[in-house]
């Protein structure tokens, strides 16, 4: 299943990136330039084949593991992607660990005590993590943790310290949905007839949640988080702006602005197949949290 | 009466310990944050202003471009044009060895100059120049076809900033310079993509040694996120403040703001082959609708200066006009006699983020022009997409007005006259994109580039500008001034108008 979805999304780039509107060669040689320039940058660029004849090549490059060079920079698209990549990794994991471990534990607690003060303060406090633009909450954070109380750095790369906002930023939509989705799951689950056997055998209400109920609403929670995945990695193009992080999301925007064919076209290549690996992972798990499900 | 005298005395100390605590202090590692990655770090190769900044810490040219827009001795130490304009005899610095310990001499800069050929900006120097002589150890000469005065002020550009020849040497065929390896102040240290550029001082530099251990140019994109690291003290100076926060930054203790003439001026051009605009007075009227002192006051908070010619003052070659008034009255005597019919539908392209301001200008534009009877519908493109929609020739151009910025980085009228209005330069060709055409305004920008007096070129600029004012060839917009900002303990940064800044002789404070 990998290999035909990662095909198609080559194409798929690959004609996209070549119907926006704008020229690499253009772009490149900036507002300056003559026709002269930019007609030696297009041929150096081997923009003047025809598109069947670009995508064939890309393709066979592809198959020899050689995704081209960057119109911007010159440098190979590997280099330039996997340079930019554990930044971005760093990034969407730390995330996804914050979305999960706080999405679930506040989704819990709430099914548990549902319409509780707790139950209401933390579902409206989800709905707004939900709605708010992710670059206006880093700022808000990054005033009030760096600027007001000045405890953690307001951007960059480096420490654990500067992964503290960014990772928070990103989480804090998906650790919402996660909640949220994990509240009505356990409601759900609570009011079948084996939790409810469960109690009458005289189990702990701790037990009953954590075991009998929380075990049964994991599945689609598991696939929840497998697919706010792609959402952190997407999401990670205003984070690491906002962030002045130096991750892949970043050079898409700038291979974007440049029409840098190359780098974008590998960029989304490699995201996607982290993305496909995820889902596989998340295949995986259902697995281990329900035996019942079997890949024969 | 003796007590007096006592503090007197101390007061007297007092005032000399402050001067000598602003003696420069050795040391520390200074953080400067821009917006943009450089694209690279080849001179060949660059074409944005972060990319220059970096290198010219690192290789320098043969002359060089003071702050205050002068032209100066660099690794030459003099220059000379021969009679008929047609050599440009260089004398070069003695005793500059390269960071990897090369010396400096005629050979390396006719390695580099000749490499400079196939580079993208190399129809700056060629083909006027025919060749590059070694006329001994020290002395180049450059051979033109034809007079070029503007010659001298492209040789400060970091186009042809001065590399190692042996590194150019141990390139590989189709290879760029990664970590140039120049005569400069600072040597290059690493470059992680993304997130900074880091120098280090260069203690066999051959003039006045830097102050400071090391430089790091911190790439941070988010206009806000620049101004909260400068505040929470994580880095010392900031490129590119938003107007609107000017105010409130030069309100914070620690912080101040400089302002920094840019060369780059903002325009709106017509579609000049094209009804109406090719009456005289449909363009003046819109001159005279437009408020410009209003937008850069309001608009740019102060951060600009109304055109008062197609260049800005700095230019060599600049010569004043009275801007035109804004006076909507007029503009409607004139629109009507053009007759031109109340509510005239046309369409206004402009780029957004490019520029300051840049939307909220043509949404200015666009209510003034409403006032006079004309509905400007404004069409926002995206910048790769805006460059490729002003490449097109004359028969396929749509626009009637289009909202562009120029930078005459070279500091010569030249530069800021001949491509965006001689008949030569027209789009797809050059960079006349409004297709501007008037043979008197040709034969004298092709005049001011082969005569060689300072003078007399100066003389024909000014022909040429008032023509061009007459003619209202734009609608004349402003400059911009660059707003940085950095904080009260650093020392002797040069902000430069080519939107540098310049670590050479910067010191923090203890």
């Amino acid at each position: 299943m990998a290999i035909p979805t990662l095909l198609g999304v080559s194409l798929l780039v690959f004609s996209i990136v070549r119907m926006l509107p704008g020229d690499p060669a253009v772009a490149m040689a900036g507002v300056h330039a003559t026709q002269e320039v930019i007609e030696r940058t297009r041929k150096e660029l081997g923009l003047d084949q025809p598109f069947l004849q670009q995508y064939f090549r890309f393709l066979s490059g592809l198959l020899r593991g050689d995704l081209g060079k960057s119109i911007r920079t010159g440098r190979s698209v590997w280099t330039e992607v996997l340079e930019r990549f554990p930044p971005t990794l760093e990034l969407s994991l730390a995330s996804l660990i914050l979305a999960t471990l706080g999405g679930v534990l506040i989704g819990v607690i709430s099914a548990a005590k549902p319409y509780s003060f707790f139950d209401y303060t933390s579902m409206l406090a989800a709905l707004l993590a939900l709605s708010a633009p992710v670059f206006w909450l880093g700022l808000m954070l990054m005033l009030l943790f760096s600027v007001r109380l000045g405890w953690l750095p307001a951007a960059g790369r480096g420490s654990f310290a500067h992964l503290v906002l960014p990772s928070l930023t990103l989480a804090a939509s998906s650790l919402a949905l996660i909640a949220r989705f994990t509240r009505s799951t356990m409601l759900e689950v609570l009011r079948q007839e084996y939790v409810t056997t469960a109690r009458s055998k005289g189990l702990g209400e701790r037990r009953v949640i954590l075991l009998h109920a929380l075990r049964n609403a994991l599945i689609p929670i598991i696939t929840v988080i497998g697919l706010r995945f792609g959402a952190l990695l997407s999401g990670a193009v205003l984070t690491e702006t906002v962030f002045a992080w130096p991750g892949v999301g970043r050079l898409v925007v700038d291979s974007v602005s440049a029409r840098d064919y190359p780098v974008i076209q590998g960029a989304v290549l490699v995201i996607a197949f982290s993305f496909v690996l995820i889902n596989l992972v998340v295949d995986l798990l259902y697995g281990v949290v329900n035996p019942r499900i079997r890949y024969d | 009466m003796a007590s007096r005298r006592i503090l007197l005395v101390w007061a007297l100390v007092g005032v000399a310990v402050g001067v000598l605590g602003q003696t420069p202090r050795v040391g520390g590692e200074l953080v400067i944050a821009f917006g943009t990655d450089p694209e690279s770090l080849d001179p060949n190769k660059i074409t944005s202003a972060p990319a220059g900044m970096v290198l010219t810490h690192i290789a320098e040219t043969l002359l060089t471009m003071t702050e205050d827009l002068e032209i100066a001795p660099l690794l030459a130490e003099s220059w000379e044009f021969s009679e008929d304009g047609l050599a440009l005899t260089l004398y070069l610095r003695k005793g500059v060895i390269f960071h990897d310990g090369t010396p400096f001499d005629a050979e390396a800069v006719k390695v580099n100059l000749d490499r400079f050929r196939k580079a993208t900006y190399a129809f700056l120097l060629y083909p006027r120049v025919q060749s590059v002589e070694v006329l001994d150890k020290y002395t180049v000469r450059l051979q033109l076809d034809k007079p070029f005065a503007p010659l001298v002020s492209h040789l400060t550009h970091n186009f042809v900033a001065i590399v190692s020849p042996k590194q150019i040497a141990e390139l590989a065929e189709g290879q760029e310079i990664m970590a140039p390896v120049g005569t400069g102040p600072f040597k290059f240290d690493k470059w992680i993509r993304g997130e900074f550029v880091r120098i280090v001082r260069n203690d066999n530099y051959w003039g006045e040694k830097p102050y400071v251990d090391s430089v790091v140019f911190k790439v941070v994109p988010s206009d806000a996120t620049r101004l909260v690291l400068l505040e929470t003290g994580q880095v010392h100076a900031i490129m590119r403040v938003p107007p609107l926060d000017a105010p409130r930054v030069a309100a914070t203790p620690g912080l101040e703001v400089v302002k920094v003439p840019s060369v780059r001026t903002i325009y709106i051009a017509f579609n000049y082959q094209r009804a109406p605009w090719t009456d005289i007075r449909v363009r003046q009227a819109l001159n005279y609708a437009v408020d410009k002192e209003a937008i850069v006051k309001e608009i740019l908070g102060g951060a600009g200066g109304v055109s008062t010619a197609p260049i800005m003052p700095l230019i060599f070659g600049y010569s004043a006009q009275n801007p035109y008034p804004y006076d909507p009255e007029k503009a409607r005597k004139l629109l009507d006699e053009a007759g031109i019919p109340r509510g005239f539908k046309c369409t206004l392209y402009h780029p957004t983020g490019r520029y300051m301001m840049d939307a909220a200008i043509a949404e200015a534009v666009q209510a003034y022009l409403r006032e006079v009877g004309i509905e400007a519908e404004l069409i926002t493109m995206e910048w790769a997409a805006y460059l490729a929609f002003l490449r097109k020739p004359v028969e396929e151009a749509t626009f009637d007005m289009f909202m562009l910025g120029w930078g005459c980085v070279t500091l010569d009228a030249d530069y800021g006259l001949f491509p965006l209005f001689h008949t030569s330069e027209w789009a797809p060709r050059g960079s006349n994109r409004s297709f501007y055409s008037n043979p008197k305004v040709d034969a004298l920008l092709e005049e001011a580039r082969v005569t060689t007096d300072p003078e007399a070129r100066k003389a024909l600029y000014a022909e040429v500008i008032s023509i061009l004012w007459e003619d209202a060839g734009w609608l004349f917009l402003h400059y911009e001034v660059q707003i940085n900002a950095q904080s009260t303990k650093v020392k002797g940064l040069i902000h430069h108008p080519r939107e540098y800044i310049l670590a050479h002789r910067a010191w923090l404070q203890g």
